[in-house]
């Protein structure tokens, strides 16, 4: 029975540094398993597929260069992801990761939102058969 | 006085332009207070004016069924009545501009234009939430209105004048009288807020229940008129009640420190509490500031005769 | 906008878009003066069809999809579903896994009950009590972006187990971080069992007997606050409360004040629970396997989410999609009790009656089906569609 219960709380506010976070000036460390962007390693990776068949958000393309020399690309959507990191526990050669840096994805360029993963080459070589138009892309598998 | 200097005091200074300036700071002093309370940054120091800027830029919608004319004029009223209040109040601890016997009286009516004047603008659209806060606003106006003149005219008693310049040198030279009248300037300080519809006493424009009460369907240069009204208010009341009972503003670095130090009471305060129904608060001031205000006056009018 | 409805009674409407209300939703009150004579609920803007989208997903795709019904009480819908799934599979997820799975409920729990009482507070218009509840809920969000990896969807969840792990370094920071979140608790326990002003707009508003809970089919803490016995930790445990049961925390006055302090209790009896997890956390294993096609049939799964009930009805056919999943929040039962005892009330205490349930509207809206004696039942598409453009002429 009494009024102004919080008055402890406001005058020690008073004299204590703001609550707020000054964002983008001054950043907090991300912890160490946050689900940022996804990060792909291409020397290890099998071409299996199951990181795809349980993407929730079709975020995850892989497009096959060589089969037979294992020359993947992966196409990543980070617009449309969701973070869940489910493709991560999929993977059974720990290809995949999510990053703990890249978390601040937001852009204004559409063309931010569609990253490749890859052997520099192998990528090259995607996007100049992107550039020719009406080449089809070797076997994109969903 | 000439007409030159007539015409400099209303429109620059004390009235016009400095009021206004001085308003839009004490806004911006209120709400780093209440923020700093809450633990929070608070906004920064051009934030009020920057409001105001952007919202006179703005496209004034005049809603349908509105009375035109009434709906244009009530803001310029409003805040045309705060302003003139400022010409009898000490501001800055300077002489009032104009003076004259009896003029508390006639600067507590300007005063209460403000209400009068969110009440109608309310009652006159016909959108269901500002017809709420319309007669919330009237509401409430009725139940601070006789404790806050009460609780201001305890020092007028005591110094025998009603002339607001006056009971400020008294008050300068006596002992504070918000030591000989506590229940006074409490009484007074807490119907300040009910006045500017400050929490808890904000039901005529709660948010969360009536949107935004009698003024939801202002937008643009009314809805900037009637905060900068506000705002003036807030300076001119808080200078009302350093004069009155923290021993009078002689000096602005005195004007200063004690209008300051008021409005950290009042941000404290405004932090402190739940909003208060509109039954609740019309039930805590006559029940118990109207009370408490009356028994006062009646020892100090014993005490002198 | 018409101010009267047909039978002359003044009516405020609350929503769709509102300062009260977060989440669109409609309400109509009569008021008569400052007294409410009459209230009525309208939802549905936010149906997202979740429910016909899982249909199209694979089993582990719709726990994503899942989590997304509600954006607070997002780790229990998936627990609920990966309960179910699993006991269609007929597997059961290890000890360890069904611990932590608690674990983040329960700080789950105690991250939607903060948020909760900010919110009330500030409908109240204590907006200190809004910012100071909401600053220490950083607490326990920050706890689960570093045992998680992400502040509102835990995606801890997979089929058959969990996919985090708990180590000596994150259990000394939950630790810490709940000494510090208990102590506060305590101290808005006390801020809203004393404070004469708080106490004013809660104390006997929107007092609902034990009995008008039981008809209305009240859940969750609403249902608690008015002393009905029912919380499927306790009834029905799942997960990890049969290792770690809960206490049943109920009030009998079952007004607001009632439901202010059944759940501050709880969120004292969750570090309890959580402290008690962090104890005796079992080894071994964090998931089995669970095949990708689950064997044919159906099944309900109850868990108990911070509102109260939720059910999921899972249907599989023996594919790798679920031929039909039913979701049925807590918010959805607990409507019923916000129009019934709103009669007679002040409009003032229409916001903090509305979040006294602490309602989430976009998990109400499952399905809209219209049902009138001259239309058929069999809708075509096209026809839903022309319906649709008609009724928001």
């Amino acid at each position: 029975m009494k009024i102004g219960a919080m008055l402890g709380d406001i005058l020690r506010s008073l004299f204590k540094k703001p609550a707020t976070e000054l964002y983008p000036f001054v950043k907090n460390p991300a912890p160490e398993d946050l689900r940022g962007a996804l990060q792909y390693d291409p020397s290890k990776c099998t071409g299996c597929q199951l990181c795809i068949k349980d993407c929730p958000a079709n975020a995850i393309e892989l497009v096959t260069v060589d089969k037979v020399n294992k020359r993947f690309v992966m196409r990543y959507y980070p617009d449309r992801c969701v973070y869940c990191a489910q493709c991560v526990q999929n993977c059974r050669f720990k290809c995949l990761a999510m990053s703990d840096e890249q978390w601040e994805l937001a852009t204004t360029k559409r063309e931010a939102f569609v990253v490749h993963y890859g052997k520099d080459e192998d990528v090259e070589f995607l996007l100049e058969k992107a550039a020719n138009a009406g080449v089809e892309e070797p076997c994109i598998q969903e | 006085m000439n007409t030159a200097w007539i015409l400099l005091s209303l429109l620059i200074f004390p009235g016009g332009l400095f009021l206004l300036g001085s308003g839009l700071v004490y806004e911006w002093v209120d709400r780093k207070l209440v923020a700093r309370f809450q633990n929070r940054i608070g906004p920064r120091w051009f934030q009020p004016l920057a409001d105001v800027v952007k919202l006179l830029a703005k496209e004034e919608i005049i809603p349908q069924e509105v009375h035109r004319g009434l709906f244009l004029l009530l803001p310029v009223l409003a805040l045309a009545g705060a302003l003139t209040a400022a010409l009898y109040v000490p501001l800055i601890g300077f002489k009032p501009s104009f003076s004259f016997p009896g003029d508390l009286i006639v600067t507590l009516y300007l005063l209460s234009m403000m209400s009068l004047c969110m009440g109608l603008a309310g009652a006159n659209t016909v959108d269901r939430f500002s017809l709420v806060g319309a007669t919330r606003t009237l509401t409430q106006l009725f139940s601070y209105e006789a404790p806050f003149l009460l609780a201001l005219l305890g020092p007028a008693i005591v110094t025998g004048s009603w002339q607001i310049s006056q009971i400020n040198a008294q008050a300068g030279n006596s002992l504070w009288f918000i030591i000989t009248q506590p229940i006074g300037f409490v009484v007074a300080l807490v119907g300040l807020m009910g006045k500017l519809e400050l929490p808890p006493f904000d039901a005529p424009e709660a948010e969360t229940e009536i949107v935004s009460g009698a003024l939801t369907e202002y937008s643009g240069r009314g809805l900037a008129l009637f905060r900068i009204g506000k705002d003036v208010e807030l300076v001119i009341g808080l200078t009302l009640v350093a004069a009155f009972y923290l021993g009078g503003l002689a000096n602005p670095i005195e004007f200063l420190l004690k209008t300051m130090g008021l409005l950290v009471v009042m941000a404290g305060l405004q932090s402190l509490f739940a909003r208060l129904r509109i039954d609740q608060t019309v039930g805590l001031w006559w029940r118990v500031g109207a009370l408490l205000a009356l028994a006062q006056l009646l020892v100090l009018i014993l005490l002198r005769g | 906008m018409e101010k009267q409805d047909s039978n002359g009674k003044f009516i405020v409407p609350i929503g769709p878009q509102h300062p009260a209300l977060k989440e669109p939703g409609h309400f109509e009150f009569a008021v008569e003066g400052e007294i409410v004579t009459g209230a009525a609920v309208r939802l549905g803007y936010v149906h997202r069809g979740i429910e016909k989208g899982a249909e199209a997903r694979n089993w582990t795709q719709n726990i994503y999809l899942l989590e997304r019904v509600c954006g607070i009480c997002s780790h229990i819908h998936a627990t609920a579903y990966t309960l179910g799934v699993e006991k269609l599979a007929n597997v059961v997820a290890p000890p360890r896994a069904q611990a932590i799975r608690t674990l983040v409920a329960e700080l789950e729990r105690i991250h939607s009950h903060l948020l909760w009482l900010g919110v009330a507070a500030h409908e109240g218009g204590f907006d200190t009590l809004f910012m100071f509840s909401w600053r220490d809920r950083e607490t326990v969000m920050d706890l689960l972006e570093m045992i998680t990896g992400n502040r509102v969807h835990y995606s801890t969840n997979i089929l058959g187990g969990v996919k985090i792990d708990l180590d000596d370094e994150k259990i000394t920071a939950i630790r810490k971080g709940l000494d510090f979140l208990e102590e506060r608790t305590h101290h808005y326990l006390k801020v809203i069992n004393t404070d004469e002003t708080f106490l004013g707009r809660t104390r006997d508003v929107g007092t609902m007997s034990r009995q008008q809970a039981e008809e209305l089919g009240a859940v969750g803490p609403t249902a608690r606050a008015s002393g009905v016995p029912r919380d499927l930790r306790v009834e029905a445990p799942y997960a990890g409360y049969h290792e770690f049961p809960v206490r049943l925390i109920t009030a009998t006055e079952g007004d607001l004040h009632a439901r202010f302090v059944v759940r501050m209790n709880e969120c004292l009896d969750c570090y309890r629970v959580i402290r008690e997890i962090l104890d005796r956390l079992p080894g071994g294993e964090l998931a089995t396997r669970v095949p990708r096609r689950i064997p044919e049939g159906e099944t309900i799964s109850r868990v108990e989410a911070p509102r109260g009930e939720l059910v999921y009805f899972i249907k599989s056919t023996g594919g790798d999609k679920p031929d039909r999943i039913k979701v049925r929040t807590p918010s959805l039962c607990n409507w019923g009790t916000v129009t019934s005892v709103a009669v007679g009330h002040k409009l003032a205490d229409m916001p903090m009656l509305l979040a006294g349930i602490d309602p989430c509207f976009s998990c109400n809206d499952r399905m809209v089906r219209v049902n009138r004696p001259d239309q058929s039942q069999t809708w075509s598409w096209e026809n839903l569609r022309q319906y649709g453009i008609e009724y928001y002429r």
